[in-house]
């Protein structure tokens, strides 16, 4: 519990920091911040609404100090300011419509590429010099090493335009109507397999060679002979004695790469045009639409703070040596 | 030797090198009788572990047990034995508690789960029985039974030594090999493992096959000594003799090595 | 044997250098390997591939082939750069962090842990926005003051297990000063993590530049991969047909990127002998089918 406690602070002090790389970041370019976050705006904008969201920002007739403390005040009670482009939508209605679709992208990949990466790291550090690890290992690594970008685009060209198995963009038919129905929700799956298998490629390989070495490193531990020579299955050796242990390694792995995952799914739903955090953030930036790209920072960064959570609760159940710390 | 639960024939064991082979274990042949504290002597990397990995069968590529090789428990050699035989052979017949007492149990199962495994696959037998016949194991080296749901963590380096000997006992094993079992430990948790190895021995009939570099520890407990240097059996005597008439020169280094409380070496060396 | 000749014997790193040996070749000789200029129309928007221009033309004339020559002097600069920005920082703080110990050791580490939670490439896109559109040498500074925190994290936890040893214990008896220790004592014996982490830095500088320009927050003026992908994107190569302006950047990223994770898992295998495989179980198992031995 008190190793759960310390995490949930690092955390808070984390997404405050996020927080004061936002507040300072306008202040510390060139020019006058204000004139620079609200530009998109030109005249569109009334006075009364530019007072908001300048109060929102920390904007005031105040010492910096002062400045801070309202705009942290604004972040924690949720208010993100609005969207400019599409004003008066506020920031965090028009991201948290875009979460969800990038939570259940990037949740449902990394769950598919944890669980295959890791199985097939097993198998090739069990059977390690065979052809199986050669061939498995430099699949993984070439996973590894290709850019979202490129995968995503050549998943693109090949399913999406040259077979034409895939739609080309979109998170579902635009015609239809949001519902649990199943015409909705096969339109969703439908166009969401192609990002989707763009993201499990790219992370596969990662977890696969991460479990692998991870696993071939404790190969020689004396628990894991030991295992052996209690004439257990080699199955049983393998799931519960070598990857059982191997696992708590390759979680922490998890937990360091959850950025990179969710870098990889910024690019990969602006290349298939799929409307989740990245597109949204990516359309603002094209936009200059600052409040939207600040929030998204803050939003992504409590997403990360959440995934990184699940993952310390998964470690304490994994590992009995933190339940009674 | 009549009847001898372990006879080692002509023993040749190589690490294989991408261009040159490690002769870990040169033609080494020697035999435990029924009951025996057999010990087996020699400073590290001598291949005194090797041999003791090679009985079970534990070895990993890149190990070679070269053709030639004879390992007869109770007569059968364990070197032709197919992986299903082998798997019926490991436990049941050969246990073996391992150099760490730190490391030798899964650190993410409870006791009670290792218990269960090696009793589960070995005998069938159900959840509830297996819970019990730990208990009365872990009562053998006196533990109490509330440990069982307790992980490796939670005891200390000698208890979890104790936890490896009584599973080591849970299918009344023929052979318990002991390969340096009590380095991690300290000298009077050392003894105390050992005093108990012995009253066991006694009670159930095992034979010890036991691994040290620590001769004046060895001498004490074993009935009978080999002594290894570079892969090869140079010596094998009663321990007595080992002790009072070293015949081969590098047991009798060995025990020049080892200083006397009196401060003269216990026998001379001769050069 | 030293690293050097340890890895020209590995497989996975010789096909990894050849690669890298000739992205760098054709990044220093592009001007004899093609007559056109990357920066010049000539031919019309879209040509095929054919004799004349290898691998067709993008929308507006450039010839494909030579972008993505010139294109690999970018992507290497940045790459180099940005990797060797990212080790130094990262080596520096963890060796002080692992050595040190102390309040130093929690400060680093605190920060180190932070940046990691913090997600780097929206982290890039905002800072990208604000500055607007981002040279290489803007692009290669801020990867390089942003992600080290990877590096610090593994060089830190091997800082700290070296200082246990008793080389370190005996500098200090011997009073030499602490700066000499982690220079001298502790720096040699990270040779192989800094490796890692260097060429994993670089991988890492790669891609996210070409990332970023794809997005847009790059200079379109630059010769460099991602510019070619951002302006391939933004002229509809995949939807014209067009796929040439695409996939050459594509090509040439996934190979670049696979040369360099090649390398580094060879590092891996040579630094930790228990991942290699190599020729003595070739020669096992040759052994075992012959008869002359068993497990």
């Amino acid at each position: 519990m008190a190793f759960l406690l310390r995490r949930l602070v690092f955390y808070l002090a984390a997404f405050i920091a996020a927080a004061t790389i936002n507040f300072f970041l306008p202040r510390l370019m060139p020019g006058d911040p204000i004139q620079k976050m609200f530009a998109g705006a030109g005249s569109d904008l009334s006075l009364e609404n530019l007072n908001a969201l300048k109060l929102t920002f920390g904007f005031i007739d105040a010492p910096i100090g002062e400045q801070y403390l309202a705009y942290l005040k604004s972040v924690f009670t949720g208010d993100l300011g609005r969207s400019i482009r599409f004003f008066p939508l506020p920031v965090t209605e028009l991201l948290g419509r875009a979460l969800i679709w990038t939570v259940g992208l990037v949740g449902t990949a990394t769950i598919i590429g944890f669980t295959i990466g890791t199985l097939l790291g097993v198998m090739a550090a069990w059977r390690r010099g065979t052809r199986f690890d050669t061939i498995i290992s430099l699949l993984s690594i070439f996973s590894s090493s290709v850019p979202a970008v490129v995968v995503s685009l050549i998943t693109l060209f090949a399913f999406g335009y040259t077979l034409g198995w895939f739609p080309n963009g979109y998170a579902a038919d635009p015609m239809l109507d949001p519902s649990w129905g199943w015409d909705y929700v096969g339109s969703v799956l439908y166009h969401g397999t192609l990002p989707m298998l763009t993201m499990v490629i790219v992370l596969t390989g990662g977890f696969a060679v991460t479990m692998r070495n991870n696993m071939i490193n404790l190969l020689g531990e004396d628990y894991i002979v030991m295992g052996r020579a209690k004439g257990l299955s080699d199955r049983g050796v393998m799931l519960w004695y070598a990857a059982r242990n191997a696992l708590l390694p390759t979680v922490s792995a998890l937990a360091i790469s959850l950025g990179a995952v969710l870098g990889g799914s910024l690019v990969t739903e602006v290349v298939f045009n799929y409307p989740g955090m990245g597109n949204t953030l990516y359309q603002a930036i094209l936009a200059r639409d600052y409040p939207v790209i600040q929030g998204a920072l803050l939003i992504m960064t409590a997403a990360m703070l959440t995934a990184n959570f699940v993952v310390d609760l998964s470690y304490v159940l994994l590992d009995p040596r933190l339940k009674r710390a | 030797m009549n009847d001898p639960v372990l006879s080692i024939r002509n023993l040749s064991i190589d690490y294989i090198g991408a261009t040159t082979d490690f002769h870990a274990v040169k033609n080494v042949s020697f035999d435990i009788g029924k009951g025996e504290f057999f010990g087996l002597a020699g400073e590290s990397g001598c291949g005194k572990s090797t041999i003791a990995f090679a009985i079970s069968r534990l070895h990993r590529p890149p190990a070679l047990i070269r053709t030639g090789s004879q390992i007869l428990l109770d007569g059968r050699d364990v070197l032709t034995l197919d992986d299903q035989a082998l798997k019926q052979l490991r436990w049941r017949e050969v246990a073996m508690v391992f150099q760490s007492a730190m490391n030798s149990l899964n650190p993410v199962l409870s006791i009670e789960r290792q218990f269960y495994d090696v009793l589960k696959t070995h005998t069938g037998m159900s959840r509830l029985s297996a819970r019990a016949r730990a208990a009365e194991l872990l009562k053998l080296v006196d533990i109490p039974a509330d440990r069982l749901s307790a992980y490796p963590h939670q005891l200390s380096g000698g208890m979890r030594q104790r936890v490896v000997i009584a599973i080591c006992l849970a299918l009344n094993p023929k052979l318990l090999i002991m390969d340096e079992p009590t380095t991690a430990l300290d000298v009077v948790v050392q003894r105390e493992i050992l005093e108990r190895i012995h009253k066991l021995r006694q009670e159930l009939g095992f034979s010890v096959l036991f691994i040290t570099h620590d001769l004046a520890l060895m001498v004490q407990v074993s009935d009978r000594i080999g002594i290894m240097l570079e892969g090869e059996l140079v010596e094998v005597n009663d321990a007595q003799a080992i002790y009072r008439t070293p015949q081969h020169g590098y047991t009798r280094k060995l025990w020049a090595s080892i200083p006397r409380l009196t401060g003269k070496p216990i026998a001379e060396v001769t050069p | 044997m030293t690293l050097l000749t340890q890895l020209l014997r590995n497989k996975k790193a010789l096909v990894g250098v050849t690669i890298l040996a000739i992205v760098i070749l054709v990044a220093i000789f592009a001007p004899l390997l093609t007559e056109y200029s990357p920066t010049q129309r000539v031919g019309r928007p879209h040509q095929a591939p054919s004799a004349e221009h290898l691998l067709g033309t993008t929308r507006l004339g450039h010839d494909v082939f030579t972008r993505l020559l010139y294109g690999a002097r970018i992507s290497l600069a940045v790459g180099f750069g940005a990797g060797l920005l990212i080790t130094v920082i990262g080596t520096v703080l963890g060796i002080i962090a692992g050595y040190k110990g102390g309040v130093v050791d929690e400060v680093i580490t605190f920060l180190t842990n932070m940046v990691l939670v913090i997600p780097n490439l929206p982290l890039l896109l905002v800072l990208a926005a604000f500055i607007g559109q981002a040279s290489p040498l803007v692009i290669a500074v801020i990867l390089g003051f942003t992600s080290w925190a990877w590096g610090v994290r593994v060089t830190r936890s091997e800082t700290l297990s070296i200082r246990q040893r008793d080389f370190v214990k005996s500098a200090e008896m011997l009073g030499e000063p602490s700066w000499r220790i982690m220079a001298f004592e502790i720096f040699p014996n990270l040779i192989s993590i800094v490796g890692i982490n260097f060429i994993g830095s670089v991988l890492f500088a790669v891609i996210t530049e070409a990332t970023l320009e794809f997005l847009g927050l790059g200079d379109p003026n630059t010769v460099s991969w991602g510019i070619m992908l951002y302006n391939a994107q933004n002229a509809s190569a995949l939807s014209v047909g067009a796929w040439w302006d695409i996939l050459t950047p594509c090509f040439a990223l996934a190979v670049l990127g696979l040369g360099l994770a090649l390398i580094n898992f060879a590092i891996d295998e040579i630094a930790n002998p228990r991942l290699r495989t190599g020729g003595m179980l070739a020669r096992w198992t040759g052994l075992i089918r012959r008869g002359e031995g068993t497990l």
